[in-house]
């Protein structure tokens, strides 16, 4: 199967390529952009969030990503855990198997952190949390709304001793409003309340869940956009703020038309399975060998589908003659039986291959193996291969955008419970051991547990190479 | 509680209710945006983020307007517009240029010295051919950042792809597709398949990360004072979400596979049939299952299963344990009894549920409508228009919608004067010549 499919994205890298002629005229233009954004290079660049600190006080996955975006482009990010267990994701791993002592569901929103553990519930665990915050300039956490006000170490709390902190608090509903009170939130609650997961999947057949934390991802990516957006006023006035996301409503932003349809015809949006309602023509087909996704919607690109079908008359044909006759329902359903007809025969590299040559969209149904072995992805970054210290080589998928100036990258991977206790309070608080082993018999500050999800790997040894 | 003058929620709201919003200033009032982007959702959805914020953004579109201004169902049209372009043109300016003409493209170039940032999504290479793209504008403007956004980027090995950018097959490239949907021999073959998310989750995805590149780059242009060059592709945004897939190929050649309602990790985090809808519902962490069988009156099922490791092998069985309490309640009886014995404290764990809602449910809900997460746009070219709000609540730059959308070219002559000094009887002339 791995070869095969290596076989294949070989083929596929191919196909994709432009004709011989446009290729030379725009080689001059990848020979520049290959040395601007040379991935060997991004070590060698400034980061351009460089000098911010980001202190989280989070637990699953949308708090940490919200932090982790951050440190992706430099932000120095400290993570505070309950000793000894630390964050729930912790014990989250496909299958219930752990890696090297770690849940492999903490990894990807946890790089390049500092790992800190401190009991919030004692009077000395708030105070070192509010001595972190008043060095901090961003704080992120997503508790249920109200609990770090109470803990009174909340933004009330936090802005007295550091005016200029911009403060995130991530949810599922908000801080305020009806649904807030007491009521918590995963990922699939917003997928669920969003009404995400009521347009999503085939009519008539029981409701599915995104297979990602999309929720989760998403809000992380709009809440660390947010904090950006508050730094930049902050360069200009000094000022801190507040900012309140809950992930349903990102996720309500993310429903594209599904809203002002309702708005204007009162129209009730519900799942169609794989094709797409306003670009058409666009579906996910099966063939010969997998899946593959087709989108065509522009006359030219339709033409280009018509044309690497052999059916250069389906352009003339009055259903089709423009994209708000194939937006039609009759009209869309009869061209995607054709088309579907069409790619049943054929494989996903000869479907990309047509794609190329005639300037329509098509692509595999990725896997992780495709992804994996992809020697594109790996040229771009976006997937990362790094050697940590504790868990050897590692392969995750890196920064999304890439910068030319200042590119993103991944540093090191999630460590145990506490295991930058002394780094950081020794180094930004200036606790001196005597202070640490006090605080440390008292229970305030903690490591791991001896557990699997918070403990380091066996053999493990401070200092060492990892393995 | 929450009616206490001292109470969270009300601080909270007070600092942050966006009825408020046009009463505060705005965080990117400084920032110029020229969003010369054609037919792609991601560049769109980027620009309104910025807009949303207070930036100007300058939507540049051709003569006859962008495709995206088609891009709707059932070939529905507002005003000659489609209803996905009347959601992502909020707050932006729209001006018309013919980049397909020398004369278009030097317009562009004098732009370009005006702006902060440039937002394109060519094929990769288009723009520099034209010679209106990065290396020749940022000689004109240093501090100029300048966001492209394609399929495969604008480096590596497949750079060069002509393959046009849609959210379909950005979504199938980002592997969440391959991991979403029925598994094979559940329910007809047609539907057990691989399965995207009905709406452009994708394009969104780029947008925002698209949005989060530009805030960064800013946040470098405050010390250095220079500009740079974004590649944004909205495959690779959402192959950032994908949690551990890479890596648990890379430790053990696994792949992940789809499986309905059921996650990989852990259970119960699933859908539920109830007596009148679906309901999500997850208690899956040792003390959350505890929980969880309290509510159900199933201390059985937890002596039995008492780790997530027993869970997740007997999931199907379980789930139709779960399936068989839900069937005589409500999905409002369940999320009342979830929220009974959270609020009363009646024992340990966290469990979580929510019912399932179709769009209309959750427009029915006050809750939204009290965070001024749907607002009804009264726009003064496209009418009163349902829109979806930005989602963030902020104390001291709120972000709002001034307005929804502007006619193709009708902010040619405020914006050519402005910038350009072009006055009434030169923008015909360039009309005329097919140039606006």
């Amino acid at each position: 199967m791995r070869s095969a499919s290596a076989k294949t994205g070989r083929r596929q890298g191919r196909g994709s390529r432009p004709r011989p002629s446009a290729r030379a005229e725009n080689a001059g233009y990848f020979r520049w952009t290959g040395e601007l954004f040379d991935t060997r290079r991004i070590f060698d660049k400034p980061e351009a969030l460089a000098g911010i600190r980001v202190l989280e006080l989070t637990t699953l996955v949308l708090g940490p990503t919200t932090a982790d975006f951050l440190g992706e482009f430099g932000a120095e990010v400290i993570k505070v855990e309950l000793p000894p267990g630390g964050d729930t994701m912790r014990y989250v791993s496909p299958e219930a198997t752990f890696w090297k002592n770690a849940a492999l569901g903490f990894f990807p929103e946890n790089h390049g952190k500092y790992h800190v553990g401190i009991d919030l519930h004692a009077g000395e665990g708030k105070e070192l949390f509010k001595r972190l915050a008043a060095r901090s300039d961003i704080v992120v956490e997503n508790f249920r709304a109200g609990t770090l006000d109470r803990w009174e170490i909340g933004y009330r709390q936090l802005k007295e001793v550091n005016p200029r902190l911009i403060y995130v608090a991530d949810s599922g509903f908000g801080q305020w409003g009806p649904f807030s009170l007491g009521r918590v939130s995963y990922d699939a609650v917003a997928q669920a309340v969003s009404g995400m997961i009521g347009i999503t999947g085939f009519p008539g057949r029981p409701p599915i869940l995104c297979g990602i934390f999309i929720g989760d991802w998403f809000g992380g990516i709009m809440a660390a956009t947010a904090a950006l957006v508050a730094l930049h006023h902050r360069n200009k006035t000094g000022e801190g703020q507040f900012i309140d996301y809950a992930q349903s409503e990102g996720l309500i932003r993310s429903l594209d038309w599904t809203w002002v349809r309702h708005g204007l015809t009162g129209k009730d949006r519900g799942p169609v399975g794989n094709k797409d309602e306003a670009q058409v023509p666009a579906e996910i087909f099966p063939c010969r060998d997998g899946f593959a996704a087709i989108a065509a919607p522009r006359d030219e690109e339709f033409h280009g589908l018509c044309r690497a079908m052999g059916a250069r008359e389906l352009g003339r044909d009055p259903r089709f003659k423009d994209l708000a006759s194939r937006q039609l329902p009759a009209n869309r359903e009869a061209l995607l039986l054709l088309i579907r007809n069409w790619a049943a025969k054929r494989t996903r590299a000869d479907i990309e291959g047509l794609a190329a040559k005639h300037g329509f969209a098509a692509s595999r149904v990725a896997t992780a193996e495709d992804r994996y072995l992809d020697d594109h992805l790996r040229a771009r970054g976006t997937v990362w291969a790094y050697e940590d210290p504790l868990y050897g080589p590692m392969v995750e998928h890196g920064p999304a955008p890439k910068l030319s100036e200042t590119p993103g990258r991944l540093r090191w991977a999630a460590k145990p419970v506490g295991w930058h206790n002394e780094e950081i309070l020794t180094r930004l608080l200036g606790l001196p051991p005597s202070r640490m082993s006090e605080l440390e018999a008292k229970k305030v500050v903690g490591k791991w547990a001896d557990r699997p999800g918070a403990k380091p790997p066996e053999g493990w040894s401070a200092g060492g190479n990892g393995r | 509680m929450s009616d206490h003058p001292d109470s969270w929620p009300r601080f909270a709201r007070g600092m942050t209710d966006p009825s408020l919003a046009h009463e505060k200033p705005e965080a990117l009032g400084d920032l110029r945006v020229l969003d010369c982007s054609s037919g792609n959702l991601a560049a769109l959805f980027c620009s309104s983020i910025l807009a949303e914020f207070g930036a100007e953004v300058i939507r540049c579109e051709p003569p006859a307007g962008d495709v995206a201004r088609l891009f709707s169902p059932e070939g529905l049209r507002h005003r000659d517009t489609g209803l996905a372009y009347l959601v992502e043109a909020r707050n932006k300016r729209h001006i018309t240029l013919n980049l397909g003409r020398p004369e278009g493209r030097k317009l562009l170039a004098r732009l370009a010295r005006h702006v902060d940032l440039l937002i394109e999504s060519f094929r990769p290479g288009q723009m520099d051919a034209w010679g209106i793209g990065y290396r020749q504008l940022r000689r004109l403007n240093p501090r100029l950042i300048y966001l492209a956004f394609s399929t495969y980027g604008q480096f590596g090995p497949r750079a060069a792809s002509a393959i046009p950018n849609y959210d379909l097959t950005d979504q199938s490239l980002s592997g969440v597709v391959y991991c979403t949907g029925e598994p094979e021999g559940q329910g007809p073959p047609d539907s057990a398949v691989p399965t995207k998310q009905g709406n452009w989750i994708a394009s969104y995805a780029g947008g925002g990360w698209g949005a989060f590149a530009v805030m960064a780059a800013l946040a470098w242009r405050w010390s250095s004072g220079r500009g740079q060059f974004i590649d944004c592709s909205p495959a690779e945004a959402e192959m950032r979400f994908t949690d551990y897939d890479v890596h648990w190929y890379h430790s053990h050649r696994r792949v992940r596979e789809r499986i309905g309602a059921l996650n990989t990790c852990v259970f119960p985090y699933t859908l539920v049939k109830t007596r009148d809808s679906y309901s999500f519902i997850a208690g899956f962490s040792d003390i959350n299952w505890t929980g969880l069988t309290n509510i159900i009156g199933r201390a059985d099922l937890r002596e039995r299963y008492p780790t997530t490791r027993d869970r997740l092998q007997n999931s199907k069985m379980l789930h139709g344990e779960l399936e068989a309490w839900a069937a005589g309640l409500t999905s409002q009886e369940i999320l009342d009894r979830v929220q009974d014995y959270m609020l009363e404290k009646r024992g340990p764990g966290t469990v979580v549920t929510a019912p399932l809602n179709r769009p209309a449910d959750t427009l029915a809900e006050s809750h939204w409508w009290e965070r001024g997460v749907f607002q009804k746009v009264e726009d003064p070219d496209y009418g009163e228009l349902l829109l979806q709000a930005p989602p963030w609540k902020m104390s001291r730059t709120p972000p709002r919608i001034k307005w929804a959308c502007r006619p193709v070219g009708a902010d040619n002559e405020i914006v050519y004067l402005r910038y350009l000094g072009l006055g009434k009887e030169r923008l015909r002339a360039l009309e005329s010549r097919g140039v606006l």
